[in-house]
This record gives structure tokens, sequence and C-alpha cells, in this order.
């Protein structure tokens, strides 16, 4: 059998998990379980980053990729970040987190 | 097949498992768990594929902190935190979207299976890797620390005491 460590195979893991991240945040109704949602679906294509920088054809191009990567992961906990916040706001005004009673711009 | 190999399908393997116990188990700290399992598969992924510095940051921001905040925000937003989550009927119009998407990048990725001859990883020193991040990325990291700051501001002000 063929090394398993291939562009279409790398390419197809993270496409596999954009779309679980996808579905979760198409079907899941609690707050905290759409932010881990997101969070995989970022993951996805850190992962790619990574990838295509393991793989790249000049060491430029390599760090250049890793270095998205790291902007990326920080992007991703400030978002966790300011998504909880929003979670305890909403907890503390309808004291609940269903998304789908959060039909007011006004938090 | 070799070690390399052997280890990207398990971690794979276990990378898309847990993604998908995480939604779909019932117990909210159930879900904790499984996606702390995913990212630390996901930062052995990184290790296999010699990102040293992003494994590690892997396991202390997502494993570590994001886990942590996580969990903080359950057991605030809970009576008991292992009530069970009301089950959310599984949506035909979702799970057809989510497989659509899954469809489509296995159709782009098929299109690119020859396209790596390379079979060497290429791995970068961490001071290469910094010295890249403040030169050429420099403008980025300022404007992620600069979003972090108004995130940080902007999450006080949504807590803050005194409303309502």
């Amino acid at each position: 059998m063929s090394d398993p460590i291939t562009t279409a195979s790398f390419l197809g893991l993270s496409g596999a998990l954009l779309g679980i991240g996808l579905f979760g945040i198409l079907t899941r109704r609690n707050f905290i379980l759409l932010l881990i949602a997101i969070e995989i679906a970022i993951n996805a294509a850190v992962l790619n980053f990574v990838y295509f920088a393991a793989f790249a054809s000049t060491p430029a191009s390599g760090l250049n990729g890793q270095s998205a990567a790291v902007v990326l992961v920080g992007l991703a906990a400030t978002e966790i970040a300011v998504g909880l916040a929003i979670v305890l706001a909403l907890n503390r005004l309808r004291g609940s987190i269903n998304v789908t009673e959060a039909t007011s711009l006004r938090l | 097949m070799s070690p390399e190999g052997l280890a990207f399908l398990a971690l794979g393997a276990v990378a898309v498992i847990t993604a998908l116990a995480a939604l779909l188990v019932r117990e909210l700290v159930h879900t904790i768990m499984w996606i702390a399992s995913f990212f630390v598969a996901l930062s052995g992924l990184y290790f296999l594929l010699q990102a040293s510095f992003l494994g590690v940051l892997q396991l202390g921001v997502y494993a570590g902190a994001v886990t942590i905040l996580l969990l903080f925000g359950i057991m605030v937003t809970r009576r008991r935190i292992f009530s069970r989550e009301a089950a959310t009927g599984l949506s035909l119009t979702s799970l057809f979207l989510a497989l659509l998407v899954i469809v489509l990048l296995a159709a782009v990725a098929s299109d690119l299976a020859g396209a790596s001859n390379s079979t060497t990883i290429h791995s970068y020193a961490v001071v290469d890797l910094s010295s890249a991040l403040f030169g050429p990325y420099g403008g980025w990291l300022l404007l992620l620390g600069l979003v972090m700051l108004s995130a940080l501001s902007g999450a006080i002000y949504l807590v803050r005491e005194g409303r309502e």
C-alpha cells in the first residue's frame, strides 16, 4: 500500500473536518456547541496551512504558511473569548444560551 | 507503509471521530473532553508535519486555554454541569449541505492528487519562524495584538456590571 501522506489525503481530512464543523454550525442550537463547531472548522483551515507549509517548494513560502497558521490560531482564540462573553451576557439576560431565543440585536 | 503514514492514518481517524463525537454526544461536559482530544490529535498531526512550534501552540492555546474557557462557560451557564442537552433533530437540509461541501472539496482534492511529488517534509527552526513572524509578518502580528486588545475590551463591556 502506498504512503498515505499525500496532498489528496490531507485535503480530504481537512475537508471532512470542515464538513463536520459546518454540520455542527447548521444543526446545534446551544451557543457553546456552536462555538466548538466553529473551532473545528477553523482548525481544518489551519491544518491546510501547516500541510502546505511542510511541502512548500521554498523555505520562504513554507515560513509564510506557518506564520499565517500562527496568526489564525491567535484569531480563533480571540473569537472564543468574545463568544464566551456573549454567552455570559445572553445567559444573564435570557436565562438560556439557546441561539434560537436570541432574536434581537440588542443584547 | 511508513511509520509516518500509519501515524497520519491513526491521528486523522482520531481527529474525525472525536470531532463527530464532540458534536453528537448529549452531555456538554463529555463534549469538552472530546474536543480536547480533537485538539491533541491535531497537535499530533502538526508534530508529524515537523511544525513543532505550531504543535506546542496548539497544545497550549487550544487543548489548554480554549478547553478551560469552554468548561468555564458551561459551569457558569448551567445549574448542574452534568445536565443533558436537549436532543436536536438532525435536519436533512444541513446534513445535505455539509455532505455537499465534503463532496466538492473531495472532488477538488482528487484533482490535486498528483500535484505534490515531494515526499520530504520540510522542518523549519523556531528561530526562522520567529524572524518571519517579526519580519514580513510583523504588521499582521501587530494587527492581531490590536484585535486581541479590542476583543478584550469588548468582552469586558459585554459582561460588565450594572446592566439591566
